[in-house]
């Protein structure tokens, strides 16, 4: 604007001081404001809508039945770019030969929220969900384990789902279902228990 | 029938040119065409193929076009020919390899994510490399997975049955446990007639599962390829010097791995003869022990409450003080030391030069005691060796071996596939004097069953036999005939029948073996336990060195003579002069000059050679019991629960003032002990071990240190340093460089230093005088009892280390039973469930007997590494005269059933 490097001359100045025109500037904008709808809203009592692809806090799945679905494969570990996933994984005690993860920990701090370990989950076991808040005084509530990860995942199981169909991970095929949630446990139901002695 | 390497040391194939991909490459007739290509730097992917054992062919995917053949040949198993024109590759090569591909992922389960070889499976990167996207009839056959064996997990619906672990089994451990076996029309890979896989669990057949087909349960879904931190170090158990790879995350280790491995499937098959890469059952399943729940996390200090955790500033502190006062009052004599052949060579040298400059005495011993030393020193005197002459590869290329009282694929696994590889390859005959029929007896051309403790006996008898049946070398003894006059008169003193009877073999199998040992161009003597551990050999082994010159052996090459040490760092313990007698660099303790040198390289003056200042393993036992020593540094060595009770060695122990154990756990010796020092294992330590061949390889941290525990050099130059030395090494490397500058050439950048005898001085000073004793049969001293019992090692188990990995606990138990021969058992009417008592001069024992049909009838055998009954409790134990070199495995005893004792 030209206006406001020029020199204002004095009769100008001098009106202006008098007529309190920054006011009536001011108030005008205000008055015209109280007749458009505001782009902004009122957090938190009021939130948007967030798309199905958003990227939030991962968690953990279940399937229907309650089971864990991560067999421990540790592919997300391998697949995460800023390395804050750390999986231990073991032989599951009571169903043996099938794989699961002992412990389970995303450093949510250090994630940079690229959804590589959900394309990477051979059983979408990991998803992506709405939940965006989860701001703390104490950092190390931010390294979620294993239980904190189920426990996101059973809250937006919803949510999760819907990320994964918007991210094409899951069809509603029956064939790919049938691959996914019988994954390693074909071969577990036909071996015979083995000897305690 | 094996395919040979085309050059064997007798022959050497003609060479042919052929022409791959236009290039014109020299070969030998006779090799795999597979081999000649890769030696031209191309990779054809092969997913059945290894170099140490011969082309099997059934995975396709080695195809190549030769000219003149219309379809792709796989090469492998076709035959360089001369005047070849090959071609590898090519879009229709490609294809061809891709269909094979998709016909093994077609009955593949695609369960990557839950197998324990994904990200290490040559199937995965087959499909890869090839792109193969779609399966047309994917059809997973759906099979249980065999999770009968202890160790191997067998899942048949990954298997490719690319016939690794079979072939690897039978063509190089020749042990021959895994088949292929037709079931429900499928083709498994099942451990010999269909049961839980039981063998000697090398684990050479998981190295080389290109797939996930077998996998261990010790570390069954616990880890995933790229978790793992993976550091090359050498296997702590027994002398082979094999490379491992320690596979750790955090401060755990994961599994261990061998140099062997499909991904390191291109090599020279000769090359084999220098070893194969792979490790035993105690390299690849005992590695339990480094995280072990029993571990001293810190140092331990005897308190009115029993041993209580101290800082590590309070328990030095009270060390320094004792062992200062006990100097200042008694003098340095008062004070001495032991340690273990486990620890690495620079921390034998600085425990040595601890006691002897910073303390100022001489007493002090390591476990090469134990009967490496009745050989180092005895090759020492004779022919200026004092170590093994020769390496894996004269072993292997070797016509004739001589084992004598050494049950090799027990106590050194890896070095007993050498001698197999001289017998399966090679065509070597293969003598084994020995009173069990051991694993390596029944591949052997000429078994030799011998008396218990014949060895000795025996090898006198086969010097006698050479020299009266003219088998000499006139060569050899034309050079020094006087020794070889009383070497004639001394072998006419014996007669034959006493000969005959105290090695309890005929007269004529000790004559063919005699003869097969002269007449052989490459002859080779192994000895073991069975000699080097008796209470005679020193004397043994100077007979072996006579039976070496007179046939002509000691200076030609791919001859010589070799004791086996059981122990990771036997040899380096003498090297490093862990011995009252020896300096390092095996240069003699009393002579004035050596000792004058390394005096003034670590400016004090050193303890002379008085046999008031010096003392061995024994001695010093003897004198902590007279009360002259009143302090004892015991590094990893447990003498209580080594020696047999007859020893008295409790009782030296408790006299004792001060005791300081230094020791990863709290062994039976620590128990007393006053102080408890917390070491570390290899794994957590840098350093060297020097192998039976001479070779010194690296040991290498793969681990953070447990808890508070510290190396144990750390702790040697941290007690120098307070007892008022000047100790300033900071690491390993720069003890490292102190040994180099002192023994230049012994690190010899990891290669077996090349050995000459010299035995002139030898045959020429002092031959005639001492040769007559040595061919004196002892008489029959041993108290009366109708069974010899053995106490010996067993392949699952290293002394007594190995019984706190649980992996090898699990796979051989202590279960406390005494094994006999099955006659014996019938005879003495004793069944399954009988205990039996077992009566010495030195008190008897109750346990239960089982069968083991390769020991001999009137011998009965326990494992040495288990004290629990305490079999070793009955052994006498005898010193050699010349080397103290105590003998206790070998004892007579009386076996009765007792009545009504029904478990």
């Amino acid at each position: 604007m030209s206006a406001g490097t020029q020199e204002k001359s004095l009769l100008r100045t001098v009106w202006d001081a008098f007529s309190f025109s920054e006011i009536r500037t001011a108030m005008r904008v205000v008055f015209r404001h109280m007749f458009v709808k505001p782009v902004t809203f009122e957090y938190p009592r009021e939130k948007r809508t967030i798309p199905d692809a958003h990227r939030g806090a991962l968690g953990l799945l279940r399937y229907d039945d309650g089971e864990e679905r991560c067999v421990g494969c540790d592919l997300c570990e391998a697949a995460c770019p800023s390395r804050c996933i750390k999986v231990v994984s073991a032989e599951n005690p009571d169903r043996p030969l099938s794989r699961y993860a002992t412990e389970f920990y995303i450093d949510i701090t250090k994630c940079v929220f690229c959804g590589y370990c959900v394309e990477a989950c051979p059983v979408n076991a990991l998803a992506m969900t709405k939940m965006y808040e989860y701001s703390t005084a104490d950092k190390r509530s931010l390294i979620f384990d294993k239980a904190k990860l189920y426990d996101v995942g059973e809250q937006h199981i919803e949510d999760a789902k819907r990320y994964l169909y918007a991210h094409n991970q899951e069809k509603n095929d029956a064939d790919s279902r049938a691959y996914r949630y019988k994954f390693p446990h074909q071969v577990a139901a036909l071996t015979p228990p083995q000897d305690p002695s | 029938m094996a395919l040979k390497p085309v050059t064997t040391p007798d022959a050497e194939a003609p060479s042919i040119e052929l022409s791959i991909d236009g290039q014109p490459v020299q070969s030998k007739a006779g090799v795999s065409l597979y081999d000649v290509i890769s030696q031209t730097g191309k990779i054809i992917p092969a997913m059945c193929y290894h170099y140490t054992f011969d082309p099997f062919g059934s995975c396709g995917m080695c195809l190549v076009m030769v000219e003149g053949k219309k379809a792709p040949v796989r090469s492998c198993t076709a035959k360089a020919e001369a005047g070849m024109v090959v071609r590898c590759e090519g879009d229709d090569l490609h294809a061809a390899r891709k269909k094979a591909v998709e016909k093994h992922l077609t009955i593949h389960p695609l369960d990557c994510p839950v197998c324990d070889a994904d990200g290490h499976c040559e199937l995965q990167d087959m499909a890869f490399q090839h792109g193969v996207q779609n399966l047309v009839n994917a059809k997973p056959k759906g099979l249980p997975e065999d999770r009968r064996s202890l160790v191997l997990d067998i899942n048949m619906n990954r298997c490719i049955l690319c016939g690794e672990c079979i072939n690897i089994c039978k063509d190089v451990q020749m042990v021959d446990a895994l088949q292929f076996f037709k079931k429900e029309g499928t083709t498994h890979v099942v451990a010999k007639g269909d049961v839980g896989l039981y063998c000697e669990f090398d684990g050479d057949c998981l190295a080389v599962c290109p797939v996930g087909a077998i996998t261990n349960k010790y570390s069954k879904y616990v880890y995933k390829p790229w978790q793992l931190k993976k550091t090359t170090s050498t296997c702590a158990y027994c002398a082979d010097g094999c490379q491992i790879h320690l596979e750790t995350s955090g401060r755990d280790v994961q599994r261990i791995t061998s140099p062997l491995s499909w991904k390191n499937k291109w090599g020279d098959r000769a090359e084999t003869a220098k070893g194969h890469g792979g490790l035993c059952v105690r390299g690849r399943f005992g590695f339990q022990y480094i995280d072990s729940k029993e571990r001293l996390g810190m140092p331990l200090l005897r308190t009115d409450d029993g041993l209580v955790p101290k800082s590590w500033y309070e328990t030095m502190e009270v060390v320094v003080e004792r062992l200062s006062a006990i100097k200042a009052a008694h003098g340095p004599n008062a004070i001495a030391g032991l340690i273990t052949a486990r620890c690495t060579n620079e921390e034998l040298y600085l425990f040595q030069k601890l006691m002897r400059a910073v303390i100022g005495t001489n007493q002090l011993d390591s476990s090469a005691r134990y009967g490496h030393l009745n050989f180092t020193r005895a090759m020492q005197k004779a022919v200026g060796i004092g170590r093994m002459m020769n390496s894996y590869e004269d072993i292997t290329k070797a016509k004739t071996l001589l084992l004598i009282g050494t049950d090799i694929t027990e106590t050194n696994p890896i070095t007993s596939l050498r001698v197999k590889e001289a017998i399966r390859v090679y065509g070597a005959q293969v003598i084994v004097a020995h009173p069990t029929l051991t694993n390596i007896a029944k591949l052997a051309s000429h078994p030799l069953p011998i008396a218990p403790a014949g060895e000795a006996a025996f090898i006198q008898a086969l010097v006698k036999a050479v020299v009266e049946q003219d088998l000499v070398d006139e060569a050899a003894v034309g050079a020094a005939p006087e020794a070889f006059a009383a070497l004639k008169h001394a072998v006419a003193g014996l007669s034959w029948d006493t000969v005959t009877n105290q090695v309890g073999a005929s007269k004529e199998a000790i004559l063919e073996a005699a003869r097969m040992y002269a007449e052989s161009p490459r002859a080779i003597i192994l000895c073991g336990e069975g000699v080097v551990r008796r209470a005679d050999g020193y004397t043994a082994v100077l007979n072996l060195v006579d039976l070496a010159w007179v046939t002509g052996k000691l200076n030609k090459p791919g001859c010589g003579i070799n004791a086996i040490p059981e122990e990771v760092n036997e040899q380096g313990a003498v090297d490093m002069g862990v011995a009252p007698e020896l300096l390092p660099g095996q240069s003699s303790y009393a002579d004035e000059e050596a000792r004058a040198k390394f005096a003034r390289v670590w400016d004090v003056s050193l303890p002379d050679a008085q046999p008031a200042t010096s003392a061995n393993l024994m001695e010093i036992l003897d004198r902590c019991r007279r009360g002259a020593i009143k302090a004892l540094y015991v590094v990893g060595e447990n003498p209580l629960a080594t020696l047999p009770s007859g020893t008295r060695v409790k009782e030296a122990l408790e006299k004792l003032d001060l005791l300081i154990c230094q020791d990863p756990f709290l062994t039976e010796t620590a128990q007393l002990a006053h102080v408890v020092l917390s070491a570390s294992t290899f794994a957590e330590k840098n350093g060297t071990f020097t192998d039976l061949q001479g070779r010194v390889n690296r040991v290498r941290e793969a681990l953070d240190l447990f808890e508070e525990a510290r190396p144990d050099w750390e702790i040697f130059v941290a007690l120098g340093q307070a007892l008022g030395a000047r100790m300033d090494y900071d690491s390993p490397q720069a003890v490292q460089s102190e040994i180099m500058k002192l023994l230049p050439g012994y690190y010899n950048l990891g290669e077996p230093r090349p050995v000459q005898a010299h035995p002139e001085s030898y045959l020429s000073q002092g031959y005639a005088q001492d040769v007559g004793a040595r061919y004196a049969l002892r008489g029959d001293t041993a108290p009366a009892g109708s069974f010899s019992l053995m106490l010996g090692q067993v392949l699952y188990h290293s002394g007594k280390l190995s019984t706190r990995a649980s992996g090898l606990i699990k796979l051989y138990p202590n279960k406390g039973h005494l094994k006999m021969h099955p006659d014996d058992l019938a005879r003495l009417q004793i069944g399954e469930h009988d205990a039996v008592r077992v009566t010495s001069g030195r008190g008897s024992v109750e346990m239960k007997a089982e069968a083991d049909p390769d020991l001999a009838v009137g011998t009965c055998f326990f494992p040495e590494h288990f004290n629990q009954p305490p079999v070793k409790d009955l052994t006498e134990c005898v010193t050699d005269p010349v080397t103290s070199v105590p003998s206790f495995k070998l004892t007579r005893v009386t076996i009765e059933k007792l009545k009504g004792t029904r478990a």
